[in-house]
């Protein structure tokens, strides 16, 4: 997990002097250093922060939004955006849910989840990239529609799933770690890995930083634009996997306005919503950093209304301090 | 080959996705633009207009009301307003311009549906609210006193307390609504200067288990010394159940809710949860179209109809078990 631009600024580091150096480093983990003051803080105002439970907490609370938030950076990195991801959330965690409480075995039940998920990526990827209509209009029709399926499938009624192996997915522990925050760290890791190892990795950048660009240098940015949002729809699909595993019960209402908080964990992250520029790492630190947050405030009382105001001031200012850092980083 | 039929696969998925949820808006189009005029052959046409599909419980008063109107002889025009109240305006004038003989409305807003609910009422169509009242202007409103089920809740919960009292965290509802205003109200009178037991509020959680769960295991950090967990209704209860299992305290912390959700009910013998104050969509959408239907046949009916609660524990949760998502409780011999 690295953070990593379309733009060759980075080389501009080998060759500075040392004290340029860890400035660029402090620059470009600038998040990392945010979410440790916010940490910092957190651990002063309320005793209970730092303690492993309450770690472990987070991560389990972060996982899921997590999920959905990696899918949604492929897509914001091509230049589009997928408002579809909670209702297609819930989508699969009904599928999964009926499925398994109708008698199919647990692991095919999941991966048919999986592939509804792909379904609807590859049909608004497809719409988008071929027929050319923007991002933001064909994935608020999916989510309308997938949102539409769901409640077709299930009449509105969510459905409990008894099933001991499946519900370790995402309510298991393996000694005090939940196994649903370490699939988080997986997925996470995954990511990164096709982002900055494999060749589609690398045409997702270009074509988000200057799509003709890469279509002159050869980059199939059709179907570089329909993969990303196959990711997306599988991850987004995953996530309904992991809630309902996790409840025990497969919600038709579930993942109702994930697709914002997704949203702006990816931009809190760094990553651009014009394409072509930021990394997993970034999603990753700003998933818990919203957790965080929240966390801190429920540990210490803070009413829901004041929670609402603090979260607005506290996300606008890391992400101008984030800016910041990066115009700095752009200067030197 | 493969590419292909996923993509028909998945677009007919997509298709029956909207199709579906046009369906669920409007009961029959075709049907609402041909028949106008009121109780054509002498059958009567009744409108419902609902506030949402997206609940079990609301898919439940809409069921209750659909056999009811079968039973009845009476024909119903379903409307799904999806929590929309510029859309739950245009459907009841709708139903105003198809004539129809009576309205049920269970209003996204108290407010915002009073011009259209005046208009039909000036036009001598009565409307009977269902759920939720209006501020003002509906012929007779059914529903139930969450208040009182606030209460009946806190009672017990005061009394499985006893003398030593405690901390109890209370896991909201929506920020705002009536519903969690009542439920909270009620609840929390119970303690009034009760200086042995202090309630903390949790934040709110829109009625979601998912929600409920992470400002629960937050809270049990925070208040590692709490007695009970009061919920305003049974789903973010369960997920206070989960959250208390995951650290070993269930049964050693109490669990309340509101609702009478079966798979809380049916949790209630083992002891790991307390109580719940029943909420059953079923008695109140046939109350709701009973009330309705008796005002058209010219009888006189109470401008409020207390569709009832009563309180389910330990004690009598065996008469309650069954299959239903809700638990009945059928007072008055409705249903």
């Amino acid at each position: 997990m690295s953070t990593q631009t379309a733009t060759p600024a980075v080389a501009a580091t080998q060759t500075t002097p040392l004290g340029q150096r860890a400035k660029s480093l402090l620059v470009r983990f600038n998040l990392v250093v945010i979410f440790a003051l916010i940490c910092l803080v957190g651990s002063q105002l309320s005793d209970d922060f730092l303690q492993q439970r309450n770690l472990f907490n987070l991560l389990q609370q972060s996982s899921i939004t997590g999920v959905v938030a990696i899918g949604m950076t492929f897509v914001i990195l091509t230049s589009g955006i997928d408002l579809s991801v909670g209702s297609v959330l819930a989508f699969g965690g009904m599928v999964v849910a009926m499925l398994i409480s109708g008698g199919t075995a647990w692991p095919i039940a999941v991966l048919v989840a999986l592939a509804a998920g792909a379904a609807f990526g590859l049909i608004q990827g497809g719409i988008s990239a071929y027929a050319a209509v923007p991002s933001f209009i064909i994935t608020l029709a999916g989510l309308t529609a997938a949102r539409g399926a769901t409640y077709l499938l299930t009449d509105g009624t969510p459905k409990s799933v008894d099933d001991g192996t499946f519900a370790l997915i995402g309510g298991g522990f393996i000694g005090q770690v939940p196994i649903v925050g370490i699939v988080f760290i997986v997925v996470s890791i995954l990511a990164a890995f096709v982002l900055r190892y494999t060749t589609f990795g690398q045409h997702v950048f270009a074509v988000g930083g200057n799509a003709e660009a890469a279509r002159l240098s050869g980059v199939p940015v059709r179907p570089v634009i329909v993969g990303a949002f196959v990711i997306s729809g599988v991850l987004a699909a995953f996530g309904g996997v992991l809630q309902t595993s996790y409840l025990s019960v497969g919600q038709p209402t579930a993942g109702t306005g994930f697709e914002l908080t997704a949203i702006a964990a990816v931009v809190l992250g760094g990553t651009s919503l014009f394409g072509g520029k930021g990394s997993i790492l970034g999603t990753f630190i700003a998933v818990l950093m919203l957790s965080a947050l929240t966390n801190i405030f429920n540990l210490m009382g803070v009413s829901s209304y004041w929670q609402q105001i603090v979260t607005g001031v506290v996300l606008a200012g890391a992400v101008f301090l984030n800016r910041w850092f990066d115009r700095r980083h752009a200067a030197a | 080959m493969f590419i292909h039929k996923l993509l028909a696969g998945s677009a007919a998925v997509v298709l029956a996705g909207s199709l579906g949820a046009c369906s669920a808006s409007t009961d029959n189009p075709a049907d609402a633009s041909s028949s106008s005029g009121s109780s054509k052959g002498g059958e009567r046409v009744i409108g419902f207009s609902n506030v949402t599909l997206q609940s079990p419980f609301y898919v439940g008063v809409r069921d209750a009301v659909e056999k009811e109107a079968k039973a009845r002889g009476v024909k119903l025009v379903f409307l799904d307003a999806n929590g929309d109240v510029a859309k739950q305006n245009r459907d009841l004038q709708d139903l105003q311009t198809r004539g129809v003989d009576g309205v049920l409305v269970n209003p996204v807003n108290p407010e915002a549906v009073k011009p259209s609910v005046d208009g039909l009422v000036k036009q001598d169509v009565p409307v009977v609210t269902v759920d939720r009242p209006v501020t003002s202007g509906a012929t007779a409103h059914v529903g139930r006193d969450n208040v009182a089920m606030g209460r009946l809740v806190g009672e017990q919960a005061k009394k499985d307390l006893g003398a030593a009292g405690g901390k109890i965290v209370e896991l909201q509802g929506d920020a705002g609504g009536d519903v969690m205003r009542d439920r909270r109200d009620g609840f929390e009178g119970v303690f009034q200067g009760d200086a042995k037991v202090k309630v903390v509020r949790g934040p709110y959680s829109e009625y979601i288990r998912a929600n409920a769960i992470k400002a629960m295991q937050d809270l049990l950090q925070a208040n590692k010394d709490l007695k009970a967990v009061y919920a305003h209704n049974d789903d973010m209860a369960l997920g206070a159940v989960k959250v208390l299992k995951d650290n070993g305290l269930e049964g050693k912390v109490k669990v309340y809710g509101i609702d009478g959700l079966m798979e809380a009910v049916k949790q209630i013998p083992s002891g790991h949860y307390q109580a719940t104050a029943l909420n059953d969509p079923a008695t109140l959408g046939k109350l709701a179209l009973d009330t309705l239907l008796k005002k058209l046949d010219g009888q006189d009916v109470p401008k409020d109809v207390d569709a009832g609660t009563t309180l389910v524990t330990k004690a009598n949760a065996d008469q309650f078990i069954g299959d239903s998502t809700f638990a009945a409780y059928d007072p008055k011999g409705t249903r």
